[in-house]
């Protein structure tokens, strides 16, 4: 069982506040999603926890370890993987090059296989060459290999035909029922809703709503309303 | 024609020590992503090592090893500040940033040992190989040609052979994504400095006696290297190579031509501009990076 408790939280960006004070859970067995709207923060709050900007404020801790100091590659070790926005494969290297790259030394690239199987007749392809779908599945078969506690997700579904996003966020919900704490950040609120245990909305930097995925997925008025704010973009499907 | 010849089979050593700091900016731009001015200057750093040495009265291979240590650390060093504080730094400035580091390295090295003081450099591999077409070949030349197709050969099989270069050829292609992933994205770094620093150390020792052994001029091998570099468009290591060698020839048959042979040091900067025209109208500069 493991836990990723993210307190207080502050990061600035070019000297001006774009996360501020925020609290987060992370917990193994179960996904918490976080909702928001363009430029709401999200993505600037994975960065911060896995290391890439650093935090202005505030504590970042998987089971009781601080983390908020260490550099990316110490948190990668100390059991915390990010799935980034933009599906950022090695582009050079071919699929199966892009898993041995992260493979732990405990883990085996079977194990990608069969959570992906669509990658085994790509393995000798250059990674540059996948489609959207297929580099998204390599970028989180990747980010697994290296046997995380916690796995971060940013905005995985963008651009990919719903056959694909329902394929991909079924993995993701096996994945958490196998044990991983996972922190999804999604566009697609009804379908992360529907797949997550935990909801957080973000709306300029701060979250303005922690609650149950289920309770919130009722009430499509509650999450318009949470997103809006005040004169921000309309809510996407 | 022999004196073209002749001429010509001078120019190999050098070309040889061209092609090899030549591979070796290929094999730093590749991996790290930095335009390395400081190449030649680590490299020397250590051959004056082994002439200080040398010269108070040490054995020369233990002085050669030393030597080579103290070009890795120096390589290490200048790695160290790439990484620590430029490597988010665009491309531009972290050859900037190797630009300020040569200048600096210079003027330490002239002040260290003596300026133009003539030294007294140990001819590491005197004598001649083979005659070509009743050429002496000199010992010298087929070693420098020799280490700068070894470390080509080497690097392609280190970089897709083993562990550490596949991690080296992730952190190339996304040092972030590599970090992410636990890679030891500074560790390998300066491995990279490292085994360029000691490569370049050994051939500058190869090529000093030929040359005025002062600081600066060694350091300033740095422009035909890249100008081979540059040849192979920061990529392929077999066309740097290549050049490499074939500059040192047409700087050797230049040297022989009594009209050009003051203006043969131009010759790197001439086949700098001439590529750099090409690729402009090719626009290939973009697609090499
Ligand atoms: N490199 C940067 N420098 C300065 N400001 C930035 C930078 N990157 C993002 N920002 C700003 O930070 C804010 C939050 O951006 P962020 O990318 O975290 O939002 P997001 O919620 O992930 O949005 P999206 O849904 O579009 O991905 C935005 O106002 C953005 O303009
Ligand atoms: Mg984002």
């Amino acid at each position: 069982m493991s836990r990723l408790v993210v307190s207080n939280l502050s990061i600035n960006r070019a000297e001006l506040p774009v996360v501020t004070s925020v609290d987060l859970v992370a917990e193994s067995g179960a996904i918490s999603v976080v909702l928001g709207a363009n430029g709401a923060g999200k993505t600037t709050l994975l960065e911060g926890l896995s290391g890439i900007i650093p935090v202005a404020g505030g504590t970042i801790a998987i089971d009781g370890r601080e983390l908020q100091k260490a550099r990316p590659g110490a948190r990668s070790r100390e059991g915390l993987a990010h799935v980034e926005q933009g599906r950022t494969v090695f582009r050079q290297l071919t699929t199966e090059e892009n898993l041995r790259v992260s493979l732990h030394p405990g883990a085996d690239i079977a194990e990608a296989y069969a959570l992906f199987p669509e990658l085994v007749q790509r393995r000798a392809v250059k990674a540059s060459l996948l489609s959207g779908g297929e580099q998204q599945m390599l970028v989180i078969a990747r980010a697994l290999l290296t046997r995380p506690k916690v796995l971060l997700i940013d905005e995985m579904s963008a651009g990919l035909a719903p056959v694909i996003v329902t394929r991909l966020m079924t993995a993701v919900r096996k994945l958490a029922d196998d044990g991983l704490a996972v922190v999804l950040v999604e566009q697609f609120a009804a379908l992360a809703l529907s797949i997550g245990n935990r909801a957080y909305v973000m709306r300029r930097g701060r979250v303005v709503h922690d609650g149950d995925c289920a309770r919130l997925r009722q009430s499509p008025d509650e999450l318009h309303r949470l997103y809006l704010g005040g004169a921000e973009s309309a809510v996407p499907a | 024609m022999n004196a073209l010849l002749t001429s010509a089979v001078a120019g190999l050593t050098a070309g040889g020590t061209y092609a090899l700091l030549g591979v070796c900016a290929v094999f730093t731009y590749r991996l790290v992503a930095v335009v390395n001015f400081t190449g030649a200057a680590i490299g020397t750093a250590g051959t004056f090592v082994l002439i200080a040495l040398f010269e108070a009265g040490f054995p020369i291979w233990p002085s050669v090893l030393a030597g080579i240590a103290a070009g890795t650390a120096t390589g290490v060093a200048v790695g160290y500040v790439m990484t620590r504080w430029f490597g988010e730094a665009s491309a531009s400035t972290k050859a900037a940033v190797t630009v300020a580091l040569l200048v600096g390295l210079i003027a330490v090295g002239l002040r260290l040992t003596g300026g133009q003081h003539p030294h007294n450099m140990p001819e590491l591999f005197p004598g001649s190989a083979f005659r070509l077409a009743g050429v002496e070949v000199t010992i010298a030349s087929v070693l420098t040609i020799g280490l700068a197709v070894l470390f080509t050969i080497l690097s392609d099989l280190f970089l897709n052979r083993t562990k550490i270069g596949l991690n080296l050829r992730a952190l190339a292609d996304r040092p972030m994504a590599a970090e992410l992933l636990g890679v030891r994205v500074q560790l390998l770094s300066l491995l990279v400095w490292g085994m360029t620093g000691a490569f370049t150390t050994f051939a500058l020792m190869i090529i000093a006696p030929q040359r005025s052994p002062n600081f600066m001029t060694l350091s300033l091998l740095v422009v035909p290297a890249l100008a081979a570099a540059l040849i192979g468009v920061f990529r392929s290591f077999w066309w740097t190579l290549a050049g490499g060698i074939a500059l040192g020839i047409v700087e050797g048959l230049a040297s022989s031509i009594d009209s050009v042979s003051q203006y043969r040091s131009a010759i790197p900067f001439l086949v700098v501009l001439a590529v750099l025209l090409w690729s402009q109208r090719e626009a290939r500069w973009d697609e090499a990076r």
